[in-house]
């Protein structure tokens, strides 16, 4: 035997241990063959079945479609002040978007817009001559969703239109299906079914991993809406003149020196101040420091465009903050926002320097938020700006100037290095995915079996265990000799192929189960290809030496080119399908990578020692 | 062991053009087969009712799925509910929609009954087991129940959902489920099925956009296979293969349709399974042409085809029929859904070694025949030997 073949053979046999150090765990998993613990503490990877194939857990969660309307109506209202703005005659229509404080003030001198139940809209203007400004084709023309619903002295009614509520009710449920979609794309864990249904997503995961469950639920469940709110310094008069007597335990009004703009000098900024013992996990009767100041705020009155929200201090904000213990604050924000997660392009976890290397979140805004984040901050220099996420105030840095470029930052609250990089990488995860239209409610939850069933399972199994004996035993009783090889090409070429779905974490389903069928016939294929070619040679008279030779050379073209058209398929399969048909492919993909392997190269190592090693005169092929 | 003999030469040509028609005769039928009679989708395309269960006794799967068969929800999906002892989800195809004139009749009377003024909205769910009510204030749930079922349906239950600003109603219908839970109880004795825990409609778990999806990738897959074969065979061999292809995963569908098999996702997978050892099959043959030609260039396109199709004879019966005989398996140890894919495997691997002796090379000769050779005699390029 040449040098060549001894290093093919050990090229093999390499292989070969190592596939069997990665598919070992995952055959302990199944209980089939028990692995020591030193493997298995080294080889974590395992083939996670699908749920099809061993059941897993299934979400329910209702999108709040009342919500996402209510939020529609909210910007409406917003819009609806600007709009009205343009049509006093305050601000020019093309200057709408940039429209200042003073413009603003000028605008609800003469007409209020305020909220009105859930749908609606209430306009009241001061004089009659400016009402009359006011016509149903302006509003068609401005607010196609919204219809003039009561019209009663200086007061209109304005609702949101029914047709265009199922509209948006559909819209809602896509988008929410579509976002959480992504974001369990984005998570790379498992494959996952997202189904909607009227208003009510179903999520189906695979597996039985709590630990992974907890963190697909974080991910969903997160609205994920991003904002960046200007603060109201001057506004938080109203909480220094709050009946103190009202307050519950734990929350007092506390001031601070606020900068409140370039050209005006620092004023006093009065907010909630929240403290409690932090309250043990699962422990339902505890009530938290922010769940206080949040059922305080709920019975405080702010005017319609502002809103009060919560932020959690850190020890460097409060100095004599106790390690047992938590403490939040309020800030007194503008509720209109152009810049929200909609105009983020990227967000990607990144180090913060000058805090000690502490994990943030980094953004990239898209040209239109980022010409619009450096126009908000441009106009808001020397004030504070809070980043809020979900209704929660992530930080509220101070604009130190107009920034440009598009990109911000995102300091997350409190906790030690782990739990803010899990935070950090979820928070990437779902701002890349988009926020969610409306909020999800958690509805129903359970564990299930396969979803094809135990028994078609169980079946499958035998059903796989005997179709592959059976052709292994025709292979053997046809081929004879080389047909021992051949066998042990394909069992082999399962091996490999189950060893790098272990080493992808990949999940295995039935159409993957499919895809694996169709690369074991094709191994079996190529093998025979290569034999019958041999048994062409032979017949004609040729030394089994060269007959092994001529049948690997002439065969080679046809499996090549069959394996390669078939991956060409796989590929494309891979690139545009989804769900199912993307575990065929990436199956197909893996399953004519390791056949090519096993069929051609380590069939011929076989078969070479077979005529050169063991020197045999008559090559038994049947 | 040998099935055909060394030397043996078959001169399928002669028979090219008749089987040609056929083939375009099926293509055609099974093309005609999708608007009639359509294919039958299952629960993953088309969606159905989700009822949940628990049983007062043992029960397994397939006994569900038996039962389910008899009364006629063949294709149910029966899954246990982990961690409860003897619940089930099944889901059925079937629902039990309103027709439209019964929901006119429905609105009109809950209308009458509570005032026109109060009813806000009311919506049938697509399942037609469930009204949803968003009334100004409450109204006698009493009424509203004979109101109800004055438009001809029977109701199940009434709930108030709690934590909106209207009142809200959920109005629960007797619908199919209820006859699934009689039926089972009648079947099973004293292990029956308790009141079911949970009723509703379930969308498709594969909607439009997977079907998009699908058709997509394929195209691009058949489009990209033509340039490959062009380029590494002829490009007169790259129509044969793409016909093959396309007529192995049509027939199929065609004789899945005719039987009225349900087309699920395993279905899917299985026609995907089909092209893939389509495509492989044709390039065998593709390649013993190609050697050939470049071997013998005293013969007509005709008899290399002829003889290459007969020296790969062998090869073709061996790899088909072991495929075929692992597919037995699963029909012998299989439930329904196993061997619904078995049929499709089975089918599909017929008509792909039919085509691969019969569809991709005489299509190759016609397209040589037709637009590549000069009139006296087929002019045999060598094409570059890989």
């Amino acid at each position: 035997m040449d040098r060549s073949w001894y290093f093919r053979l050990l090229l093999i046999l390499s292989a070969v241990v190592a596939a069997w150090l990665f598919l070992w765990p995952s055959l302990d998993q199944a209980g089939w063959v028990s692995a020591p613990d030193w493997v298995k503490a080294r080889f974590e990877r395992r083939i996670s079945p699908g749920l099809d194939i061993r059941g897993g857990l299934r979400l329910m969660y209702e999108v709040e479609v009342d919500e996402y309307i209510r939020d529609r109506r909210d910007r409406y209202s917003e819009q609806m002040v600007r709009e009205l703005g343009a049509l006093l005659g305050v601000v020019e229509e093309d200057e709408m978007d940039s429209i200042t404080r003073e413009q603003l003030e000028t605008v609800g001198e003469r007409v209020t817009v305020q909220r009105v139940g859930r749908r609606a809209i209430r306009v009241v203007f001061t004089s009659e001559d400016d009402k009359s400004r006011f016509d149903t084709e302006w509003l068609e023309r401005k607010f196609p969703d919204l219809r003039l619903s009561g019209d009663e002295g200086l007061q209109l009614d304005l609702t949101m239109r029914e047709d265009r509520i199922a509209e948006l009710t559909t819209t809602a449920v896509e988008q929410a299906k579509l976002t959480v979609s992504n974001r369990i794309d984005g998570l790379g864990l498992r494959e996952a079914t997202v189904i909607g249904r009227e208003s009510d997503l179903i999520v189906e995961i695979p597996g039985a991993d709590q630990a992974a469950f907890d963190r697909i639920r974080e991910i969903i469940a997160t609205t994920a809406r991003l904002e960046f709110k200007v603060l109201d310094e001057e506004g938080t008069t109203f909480l220094r003149d709050l009946d103190r007597s009202t307050l519950p335990e734990g929350v007092t009004v506390e001031a601070e020196s606020a900068p409140a703009g370039e050209t005006r000098p620092s004023v006093s900024s009065y907010f909630l101040l929240s403290r409690a013992p932090k309250c043990a996990e699962r422990d339902a009767e505890c009530t938290s420091a922010r769940e206080r100041l949040e059922a305080h705020l709920a019975t405080l009155t702010v005017p319609d465009d502002h809103q009060l929200v919560v932020n959690e201090l850190t020890v460097s904000e409060l100095s004599d903050l106790g390690r047992e213990e938590e403490a939040w604050r309020t800030f007194y924000v503008f509720r209109t926002t152009n810049v929200t997660g909609e105009d983020v392009e990227d967000a990607f976890t990144s180090f913060d320097p000058q805090e000690g290397n502490r994990p943030v979140v980094s953004l990239q805004f898209n040209a239109t938020g980022a010409s619009k984040f450096e126009e908000m901050t441009g106009r808001n220099v020397k004030r504070r700006m809070a980043i809020v996420l979900d209704g929660k105030a992530e930080s509220a840095p101070v604009i130190q100037a107009r920034i440009g470029g598009g990109r911000a930052q995102i300091t997350l609250g409190t906790g030690d290095y782990n739990r803010l990089m899990d935070e950090a990488n979820a928070l990437v995860v779902v701002l890349r995915a988009g926020a969610l239209p409306a909020p999800l409610r958690p509805a129903n939850e359970q564990l299930i079996g396969p979803t094809l069933g135990r028994d078609s399972v169980e079946k499958g199994v035998t059903g796989a265990l005997v179709g592959v004996g059976l052709v292994l035993l025709f292979m053997l009783v046809y081929y004879q000799v080389a047909g021992v090889v051949a066998n042990v090409m394909v069992l082999l070429n399962v091996l490999f192929m189950l060893a790098i779905m272990a080493a992808f974490e990949a999940t295995l389903t039935l159409p993957g189960i499919a895809a694996m069928a169709l690369t074991v016939g094709m191994a079996v294929d190529a093998n025979v290809l290569i034999i019958e070619r041999m048994r062409e040679e032979l017949r004609a008279g040729k030394s089994p030496r060269s007959a092994v030779d001529q049948g690997y050379a002439r065969a080679f073209s046809s499996v090549i080119d069959g394996q390669l058209t078939t991956l060409i398929a796989g590929i494309v399969l891979f690139q545009y399908g989804s769900g199912p048909i993307k575990g065929f492919a990436v199956m197909l993909m893996i399953g004519i990578v390791t056949s090519l392997f096993t069929g051609v190269f380590c069939s011929k190592v076989a078969m070479d020692w077979l005529v050169r090693g063991a020197r045999v005169k008559r090559l038994k092929v049947g | 062991m040998e099935f055909i003999k060394p030397g043996t030469y078959v001169d399928f040509m002669r028979l090219a053009r008749p089987v040609i028609l056929t083939s375009i005769t099926l293509v055609c039928l099974s093309l005609a087969s999708l608007f009639f009679p359509g294919p039958n989708f299952g629960i993953d395309f088309a969606g159905g009712t989700e009822i949940q269960l628990a049983f007062q006794g043992d029960v397994d799967t397939a006994e569900l799925r038996g039962i389910l068969d008899e009364i006629g929800h063949s294709g149910a999906d029966v899954v246990r509910v982990e961690g409860q002892e003897n619940e089930f989800m099944i889901r059925v195809r079937e629902v039990s929609s309103l027709s439209e004139e019964q929901t006119e009749r429905l609105e009109a009377a809950v209308g009458t009954s509570v005032g026109a003024d109060v009813l806000r909205e009311l919506r049938v769910s697509p399942g037609g087991d469930k009204l949803t009510l968003r009334l100004a204030r409450d109204v006698d749930q009493t009424a509203l129940r004979e109101a109800i079922e004055s438009a001809g349906v029977s109701v199940r239950d009434v709930a108030p959902l709690v934590g909106s600003d209207d009142v809200r109603l959920e109005v629960f219908l007797v619908g199919i489920a209820d006859e699934i839970v009689q039926e089972l109880g009648e079947r099973l004795g004293e292990r029956a099925p308790g009141a079911p825990e949970r009723v509703e409609w379930v969308g498709p778990k594969a909607g439009e956009q997977l079907r998009d999806a699908a058709v997509k990738s394929l195209l691009f897959a058949v489009a990209f296979i033509m340039v490959y074969i062009a380029f590494r065979f002829d490009l007169r061999f790259a129509p044969g293969a793409v016909f093959a292809i396309f007529h192995d995963a049509v027939v199929t569908i065609g004789i899945y349709v005719l039987v009225q098999k349900e087309v699920n996702l395993t279905t899917v997978a299985a026609i995907l399974t089909i092209i893939g050892y389509s495509i492989n099959d044709t390039i065998v043959v593709y390649d013993r042409i190609r050697e050939n030609m470049g071997r013998y260039n005293d013969k007509t396109f005709r008899e290399i085809i002829n003889l290459s199709t007969s020296q790969t004879l062998s090869r073709t019966i061996v790899t088909s029929g072991t495929t075929l005989l692992s597919i037995v398996a699963f029909f012998i140890w299989g439930t329904p859904v196993i061997k619904d894919i078995s049929f499709a495997l089975f089918v599909g691997i017929l008509i792909g070694t039919y085509s691969s002796i019969y569809v991709a090379a005489p299509t190759t000769e016609w397209m040589d025949r037709r637009f590549f050779s000069k009139p006296a005699r087929t002019v045999v390029r060598t094409p570059a030997r890989a």
